[in-house]
């Protein structure tokens, strides 16, 4: 079944865009048809680490409703091996956009929150789309609220970090709850986590903490560091841990077995 | 034949106008109804505010019943009751009163199509 994914965290930094990214593209490599969209729109950054170019509409064209979403999505398929389809939806990155993006009124968001419900017709039912992903920005901007009310599934990415599990705990209760989400956490950075046993508990741990189900631990890796952002790193490294973490993700999340 | 075609439509007809005004009458008795048992200071305060927009942080802000109601619409555009309760699993009369509670406070528009009422977020306008 067809899903609106949106990744979302409490702070910055918690890998987001990496998960956004990623996931994307492990269901792109399954054959599927998916696309990814940069709703980051104070600090974009898709558009740097996708290295798309001649971008002629952005996603902030389509929420102005000056184009279609349609016009909108960049083919990036040829950056991914195997048959299925990878766009993009890239978030203007230029200083002029992200100010106007800064400086939209009520009104505005409640329009965009419309265009982006509509995506559930316009891609996921009529282009026949199977998993539209939205890289939010972090904590309680209305455009990351917007895109949460949009989604039927909310990854919520965190670190061990203590302010950001105790704002990630408040975030669960009084954001996702109120919207009835359905939500799985993935615990990113973590340090020495290679025993299976510490994984399970550090899974239980997770859910006696947050009260939500887990979707994946990912471990602090180098590699992924010295990468500065810069790959859609499932492709690059088929064999990397990283990627069996995000396949088996996508496996859940592709199965509904999140729980 | 004609004849009685002739003498039968008219009563239906007027029948189908008491069903009506009654199905009227039903409906703005569930939002008193709703509005006294769910109703604070608050929300009476909120009631028909002249800059109402359905925005997210609006939908935060709203009692837990009402949020349900404002969503399932958020995401259908333009329904009746009935289509929101199928979504909500709730009633469709509890559905009703919601919907016509939201009316009155402004986020919602309603628009009768023969004997249906449709309800939807007028996001044109508001704001």
């Amino acid at each position: 079944m067809s899903k609106i994914i949106a990744v979302h965290s409490y702070k910055g930094g918690t890998g987001k865009t990496l998960l956004s990214v990623n996931l994307a593209a492990t269901f792109a490599k399954l054959g599927k048809k998916v696309a990814v969209f940069d709703l980051d729109f104070r600090a974009p950054s898709l558009f740097s680490i996708l290295k798309a170019e001649n971008v002629e509409y952005w996603l902030n064209d389509y929420l102005n409703n000056t184009c279609d979403a349609e016009k909108v999505l960049v083919d990036l398929s040829s950056k991914i091996s195997g048959n299925g389809k990878f766009f993009a939806g890239l978030a203007n990155p230029s200083t002029e956009a992200i100010r106007d993006m800064s400086a939209k009124d009520r009104k505005w968001e409640m329009r965009a929150l419309g265009r982006l419900l509509a995506l559930k017709e316009t891609l996921l039912v009529d282009q026949k789309f199977d998993y539209l992903f939205f890289d939010t920005s972090p904590g309680l901007q209305y455009s990351s609220i917007n895109a949460i009310v949009a989604a039927d599934f909310v990854v919520v990415a965190t670190t061990g970090d203590r302010s950001d599990v105790d704002g990630t705990k408040r975030m669960l209760l009084e954001l996702y709850n109120l919207f009835e989400k359905k939500t799985g956490l993935v615990l990113n950075k973590v340090l020495d986590s290679s025993a299976t046993a510490k994984k399970t508990e550090m899974s239980n741990k997770i859910k006696t903490v947050y009260h939500v189900p887990m979707l994946g631990i990912v471990p602090c890796f180098c590699e992924i560091l010295r990468a500065e952002g810069n790959l859609i790193f499932v492709e690059d490294k088929p064999d990397h841990p990283f990627t069996k973490i995000v396949a088996e993700m996508a496996r859940k999340i592709e199965n509904n077995e999140v729980n | 034949m004609i004849k009685d075609e002739i003498l039968t439509k008219k009563p239906i007809a007027i029948l189908e106008k008491i069903e009506e005004s009654l199905e009227r009458l039903n409906q703005k008795m569930e939002v008193i109804i709703e509005i006294q048992k769910n109703g604070n200071d608050n929300q009476r305060s909120a009631l028909a505010l002249p800059d109402a927009s359905l925005d997210v942080m609006t939908l935060l802000s709203m009692p837990d019943h009402l949020r349900k109601t404002a969503m399932a619409i958020c995401r259908c555009v333009h329904a009746t009751a009935e289509e929101i309760a199928g979504q909500t699993s709730r009633a469709r009369a509890v559905e009703s009163a919601y919907l016509n509670q939201l009316v009155i406070m402004g986020y919602l528009k309603k628009e009768r199509k023969g004997r249906k009422a449709y309800f939807y977020v007028d996001r044109e306008t508001q704001g």
